[in-house]
């Protein structure tokens, strides 16, 4: 039972990394916002995971419910920036984005 | 008149006066003066009504009034009068009266001067009136700050200095007042009656109705003491810390050199009679000696500082000094038995006592006659150099005698009121220490020195040697009712001196007994622990 | 009642004069400058005085039926009767109502009103009236009336709207030309005239003190008549300066007398039933028969007594006592004050240059009555001093008669002259009073108020008709045009020199000179060691009669001088002459009977009760024996003798030099070259004066002002400027330390924010790397620190 837990934070780490990596290595902002699915979808499969192997019952299921809804609401939102920056700087490369330099 | 009403009025008719006049039209000069006059005369005659009301009999204050006025420190609106402040509020009345009649010469701002003149004198008869401590600071201080502005604005060329002098002084002596204030305060336990005077006054003298249950312990007694002196011997003023006057005088404009010589140095003498005296009996007596040696060297260090002088005013002002030396010499001649603690020859003390308060009486008349005469000369010729007179008996007939007797007054001539103060406080004196009357006695010598010199420089002669020679015209009316009243006075008070004598004798005996009471009390605990040491 | 009748007279007389002084000083001053009326006002009210003072002496007389005036032929040594006819000093009139039986009583006192109380103590105006006060009132106001009215001939020229006074200059060398001042100088007569009397009448030695400063400065206001002189204002200024020197003296007096008795009073003080409640200052002091002061037994100082001799208790019980080395310091106090009115040695240099003042003034002011002052308080005092006060005021009597009368012998101004002649005779009267004769000493005082008025009016004659030249030395030969004047003159010279023939005709200052100088002789017959006190005076008999002589001869002998002045000179008018003329009858037969006569019997009528019988052993240091009246009795004729001869050699001798020419005066003069400059520089008193007080007074004065100037007021300013740095190194403190702190803080946290803001690169990348990095920094460090 411990070994099954242990896989499924196994994948949760894997998922997450690799969209910690997407969000650092991306220039694209899509990209960027595809990396930050994954962290989220990461720590999705965390939530479930311990609310399945643990005491915790449904609370990690409703909480990574949660973060999907907030995953959608801030595609739309980081898509909505994405697009009004293209229309300003005809690019989504993050690294044009540097106007909030202090 | 009922007397709650007549004190309150006597202090705040000069105010009130003073608070209209802000809605005159500053450019109706005679209008301006004329209400000023009239509000100085209508006080003038409140304080005559005053002394209508007064039985001359009865001991104690009178007329009290009582009311709270700030509760949480136990303040209160206590007045009273008594036979040793009614003849000083008369004092200060008439002076202030005939000095804003001499005020006419005053040209500049002249709205200012009278609101401020105004205001001075409700300080001036708060302070002689109010028996509460707080009360008497408070007016203490109101009587100051007009002062300063009425010496550094009208007076002569180095006014800023005479009044910063003036003003710092007189700060720094009741600064220390102040400190003795707060030490009766808290050391009475800061109830209802301790900023009462007359209820301080009774724990001093050990009195078996004092309201307040503490006893004045002979140490706090000798620092209160020290600390009241030297705040009221700056406004006497006495030697070494005089030198405020001769420069605030000089530079003051005549009316106010009236006013300061005639009233403000009473000030001094009254608060030690009043304050300093009753609530340290035993101070006073472990200081009396320095008191009477100060009171001396004051008589003979004037004298001769007066007689090296070449300005005409700073002579009479440092005449000034050499005359409240007398006033510091009878309060203190109060000699005791070592061992008992009892009094010797305390009627000589009370000789002494009654003498000063007269000698402050006849001072305030006489150098404000004297000033008065000074400016009478300055404001025509516009100098006050001794040396560059001459001959203005033979100009200016009627101001040359009046003047006369004004300095004869000054000299101490029998028949004028000066004689009777000088001598009574002088012949008092050998009772306490031989060697201080012979060389107070010695300054008749140089009292009659200097100013028989000055008549001589200013008076006699064959011409006059100064400028504006041209513009020495007959002294006028209004100068000849000044001076006139002046004299008049001089020779009333120095024929029959009971007049005053008759008002103050109940008072001081009570004063005198008090305080000798007060005294054998607190030396008996003295001794008391010194045996068990 | 007598006393309150006496009382009333008395204090009309004392009080008209100043009525008269306040009509005539503000009428003068309103009204017209040529009328007369001030002069007619001020010799009413003083006749007036006369006429009073005259009829309280006959009043006073008639009431005790003249028993002081029986001669009861040479029993002066007869002590008790001198003590009947002289009740304890001063039985107070209400007493004498309560007991008529005093049908002889004399003296009365009495208060007028009370100036102050205190506790016992009180001070008062009170009257003492006894036979001296009458006969100075009478003497007083008799001259005054004199002086008066030669004064309205001799001041005639200030009537005017312009007097030119010759002796002031001004700058550009005119004359000054003045308003005339008749109405002030017969202003300023009445009020002296009212002081004088107040002096005499006044019942306590306050009182004597009050009047006898107001007689000071009515001297003051008349030595300074001519304001314009400046030696006339200086004059004025010496007097009164020199008597407040004495004053000085005087007040130390009165401090020892109040502090030990209490009291001022002469006599006693009774209440409304007549009880005497004070028995005032003569009847604390008492002597037994000897003389001898009553001693306390315990402390041995004298004791202070009641009424009736028993020894007086204070409040608690103690006896009062006073030392007897305070009452000599009392008594030479009080003789100081003499001193200075009297113008005695040491204190005699005022009164030569008061003659600055009017004649009429030297007169009535400087000879007659207000030096005379000083001797009467002496008189008056008289029971209040022992031994080595008397012998003081003899001694200073005795140096003063010589030194004044070795001055007059070389003085060339007529007034000078008199002016010399009044202080060596004011120290004869002195003389007398120290060496117990009382009564001779006030005799002098009277003859001398005659003589001497006298001669000064005689010599204002002269003044006058010469125009104003006093000089000797331009007169002579005046009798012819001034017989009246030469002829008083001559009455008041033969009088003063105490010229006579005896059994014959004496003029008055015959018999009282002849009174001290017997005095003189009793005294150092008593005290051989004292013998100076009897040769000096004999020695300045001679030297008196000589100067004197040789002012009249100087003046009315010989050939004129100064032709100018002899031709213009003229004798004065009637209102001048008839005054000199009364006066010469007083000053010659004035005290005719001599000590049998009737002046001196009324003078010692009262005398104080101890001199009679003189004082035989005592308890004095100095050991002094007194001579009584027997004892003065007896040297009396040989004492007479002696000064006859000194005064005849005297006028014999200025006749020789002065009224033949037998003697070239040139001659003389060069040969005594070093004395005469000595005498003329009147012994160097001025110089030494002026050396030894005056410049270290003004030394002194202007070291007082150079202390506060240059000590107290830089104290002062140091303390000022002290407060003034450090208020600027305050405000360095704020500014400096603690603002630039605070500026320092905000400046640490710009720069650091502003180097770190390179941080915020604004790359979304690196702030995810920055992330990373962080967390696993965060982790490294968490596991690090807490491993498993």
């Amino acid at each position: 039972m411990a070994a099954e837990l242990h896989s499924y934070l196994m994948v949760g780490a894997v998922l997450f990394v690799c969209g910690v990596i997407c969000m650092a290595t991306k220039r694209n902002g899509i990209g960027v916002l595809m990396g930050v699915e994954l962290v989220l979808n990461g720590a999705n499969v965390n939530f479930v995971a311990f609310s399945r192997y643990t005491k915790l019952g449904l609370d990690g299921q409703i909480f990574s419910l949660f973060i999907i809804v907030l995953a959608a609401a801030e595609a739309a939102v980081a898509l909505a920036i994405a697009l009004n920056f293209y229309n300003n700087h005809l690019t989504i490369d993050v690294d044009r984005a540097n106007k909030l330099k202090g | 008149m009922n007397p709650e009403f007549l004190l309150s009025a006597i202090i705040f008719v000069p105010a009130v006066a003073a608070f209209l006049l802000a809605f005159f039209d500053s450019r109706n000069v005679e209008v301006i003066r004329f209400w000023s006059l009239g509000a100085t005369i209508i006080t003038f005659g409140l304080t005559l009504a005053l002394w209508m009301q007064f039985d001359p009999a009865v001991p104690g204050l009178q007329m009290n009034v009582a009311a709270e006025w700030i509760p949480t420190w136990n303040v209160w609106y206590r007045l009273g009068v008594d036979g040793i402040s009614l003849p000083l509020v008369l004092l200060t009345g008439l002076i202030s009266m005939l000095s804003m009649a001499a005020s006419w010469s005053i040209t500049k701002h002249v709205k200012g001067y009278m609101v401020l003149f105004l205001l001075l004198e409700s300080g001036m008869m708060g302070v002689f009136l109010s028996i509460d401590f707080f009360l008497f600071y408070v007016f203490w201080e109101v009587m100051l700050l007009p002062m300063y502005f009425l010496i550094g604005v009208w007076g002569g060329p180095r006014k800023e200095y005479a009044a910063i002098k003036f003003f710092l002084y007189t700060l720094a002596g009741s600064v220390l007042m102040l400190i003795a204030m707060l030490m009766f305060y808290f050391d009475t336990g800061a109830t209802v009656e301790s900023f009462n005077l007359v209820e301080l006054a009774k724990v001093a003298a050990g009195a078996a109705d004092a309201k307040l249950a503490t006893t004045l312990t002979p140490s706090l007694q000798i620092t209160a003491f020290i600390l009241l002196f030297i705040g009221f011997a700056i406004k006497l003023p006495a030697f070494p810390v005089h030198t405020w006057l001769p420069d605030a005088h000089v530079e003051a404009p005549t009316p106010i050199s009236m006013i300061l010589a005639g009233v403000l140095l009473k000030m001094g003498g009254y608060g030690i009679i009043r304050i300093a005296f009753p609530l340290c009996p035993y101070g006073a007596q472990y200081a009396a000696y320095a008191l009477v040696a100060i009171g001396v060297i004051s008589i003979i260090y004037g004298a001769f500082a007066a007689l090296a002088q070449t300005d005409f005013k700073r002579l009479v002002a440092y005449s000034s000094v050499s005359h409240m030396g007398y006033v510091l010499l009878g309060l203190a001649v109060w000699k005791i038995n070592e061992g008992t603690g009892a009094t010797i020859g305390g009627d000589f003390w009370l000789m002494g006592m009654n003498g000063a308060m007269f000698q402050m009486i006849a001072h305030g008349i006489s150098s404000a006659g004297m000033f008065f005469m000074v400016g009478v000369i300055y404001d025509r010729v516009h100098h006050r150099d001794l040396n560059r007179f001459g001959g203005l008996m033979a100009k200016m007939p009627l101001y040359g005698g009046l003047s006369a007797g004004l300095f004869f007054a000054g000299l101490g001539l029998p028949g004028l009121c000066g004689f009777i103060g000088e001598v009574f406080v002088v012949i008092s004196t050998w009772n306490y220490s031989p060697l201080l009357a012979i060389i107070a006695a010695s300054g008749v010598i140089l009292t009659a020195g200097y100013i028989l010199w000055a008549m001589q420089r200013v008076y006699l002669g064959a011409e006059y040697k100064g400028p504006h020679a041209e513009d020495i015209t007959p002294i006028n009316g209004r100068e000849v009712a000044i001076a006139g009243t002046l004299l008049a006075l001089a020779i009333v008070l120095g024929v029959y001196p009971r007049v005053m004598f008759d008002v103050m004798s109940t008072s001081t005996t009570e004063l005198v007994e008090s305080l000798k009471t007060g005294y054998q009390k607190a030396a008996t605990t003295v001794n008391q622990s010194q045996a068990q040491r | 009642m007598v006393g309150e009748t006496l009382r009333n007279l008395l204090m009309v007389a004392w009080l008209l004069p100043l009525a008269g002084f306040a009509i005539e000083i503000f009428g003068g001053f309103w009204g017209k400058r040529t009328s007369k009326t001030a002069a007619w006002i001020a010799v009413a009210c003083i006749g007036t005085g006369f006429l009073c003072s005259a009829s309280a002496l006959v009043l006073w007389g008639n009431s005790n039926g003249w028993t002081v005036l029986e001669s009861d032929g040479h029993g002066h040594a007869d002590a008790a009767h001198t003590e009947a006819a002289h009740p304890e000093p001063g039985h107070s009139e209400a007493a004498d109502s309560a007991d008529t039986a005093h049908s002889k009583q004399t003296v009365y006192s009495g208060t007028l009103y009370s100036l102050g109380k205190f506790g016992s103590l009180n001070v008062s105006l009170d009257y003492y009236i006894d036979s001296l006060t009458l006969t100075m009132f009478t003497m007083v106001t008799l001259i005054a009336t004199c002086i008066h009215l030669f004064a309205i001939g001799y001041m005639s020229e200030e009537l005017t709207e312009e007097y030119v006074d010759h002796h002031a200059h001004l700058s550009n060398g005119h004359h000054v030309h003045r308003p005339g001042r008749f109405y002030r100088f017969f202003a300023f007569l009445s009020l002296f005239c009212f002081s004088m009397l107040g002096l005499v009448l006044a019942g306590n030695i306050f009182q004597v003190f009050i009047f006898w400063e107001l007689v000071g400065i009515c001297s003051f206001l008349l030595i300074g008549f001519y304001t314009e002189r400046k030696s006339a204002s200086n004059a004025a200024n010496k007097a009164f300066i020199m008597n407040r020197v004495g004053d000085f003296g005087f007040l130390i007096g009165l401090m020892v007398i109040w502090t030990y008795f209490g009291t001022f009073q002469f006599g006693p003080t009774s209440n409304a039933d007549g009880v005497i409640t004070d028995p005032g200052l003569f009847g604390m002091i008492h002597r037994d028969a000897a003389g001898t002061l009553l001693t306390d037994p315990v402390t041995g100082d004298v004791a202070i007594t009641t009424v009736d001799g028993t020894p007086a208790v204070d409040g608690a019980g103690q006896s009062r006592t006073i030392p007897y080395s305070l009452l000599v310091v009392a008594g030479l106090g009080v003789f100081a004050g003499c001193i200075g009115k009297s113008a005695q040695f040491p204190l005699q240099t005022w009164l030569p240059d008061a003659m600055e003042g009017p004649t009429p003034v030297s007169a009535l002011v400087h000879s007659a009555t207000m030096v005379a002052a000083g001797v009467y308080l002496v008189g008056r005092f008289y029971p209040m001093f022992v031994q080595e006060v008397l012998l003081t005021i003899a001694y200073v009597g005795c140096i003063t008669l010589f030194v004044a009368a070795t001055i007059a012998i070389v003085a060339t101004d007529i007034k000078k002259v008199l002016a010399y002649s009044t202080i060596s005779q004011l120290g004869y009267m002195m003389l007398g009073l120290g060496v117990f004769g009382w009564g001779a000493g006030l005799f002098h005082l009277i003859t001398h108020a005659f003589f001497k008025s006298l001669m000064f009016l005689c010599s204002g004659s002269v003044i006058y008709g010469c125009h104003h030249e006093q000089e000797m030395t331009k007169m002579g030969g005046l009798w012819k045009k001034m017989p009246i004047t030469a002829f008083t003159m001559l009455v008041g010279v033969i009088a003063i020199a105490g010229l006579a023939i005896p059994g014959v005709i004496a003029f008055s200052g015959f018999h009282s000179k002849d009174a001290v100088v017997a005095s003189a002789l009793a005294f150092s017959d008593a005290n051989p060691g004292h013998f100076l006190l009897f040769i000096m005076p004999l020695i300045t008999a001679g030297i008196t009669a000589f100067y004197m002589f040789r002012l009249w001869f100087f003046t009315f002998l010989g050939k004129p001088r100064d032709m100018h002045v002899y031709d213009h000179c003229h004798e004065s008018p009637w209102i001048m002459t008839v005054p000199l003329l009364v006066l010469s009858v007083f000053a010659a037969f004035c005290a005719v009977g001599g000590e049998d006569g009737p002046l001196y019997q009324l003078i010692t009528g009262d005398e104080p009760t101890h001199v009679a019988a003189g004082i035989a052993s005592t308890q004095s240091v100095s050991g002094l024996t007194l001579p009584g009246h027997s004892a003065i009795h007896d040297v009396h004729s040989k004492a007479g003798a002696l000064a006859l001869f000194a005064a005849v050699s005297g006028t014999v001798i200025a006749y020789v030099l002065y009224g033949t020419t037998l003697v070239n005066l040139a001659e003389v003069k060069r040969h005594l070259s070093g004395l005469h400059s000595f005498l003329w520089n009147k012994w160097h008193f001025d110089e030494l004066y002026d050396a030894l007080f005056m410049k270290p007074a003004h030394i002194v004065g202007k070291f007082c002002a150079w202390v506060d100037k240059s000590l107290f007021d830089e104290i002062l300013h140091g303390a000022a400027r002290t407060c003034v740095i450090v208020a600027k190194w305050d405000r360095l403190f704020d500014e400096k330390l603690v603002d630039g702190f605070v500026n320092l803080l905000s400046r640490a946290t710009w720069s650091v924010g502003d180097s770190l803001k390179v941080v915020q690169t604004g790359k979304l990348r690196q702030y995810v790397m920055f992330i990373v990095v962080g967390v696993v920094t965060l982790f490294a460090v968490l596991f690090a620190t807490f491993p498993r």
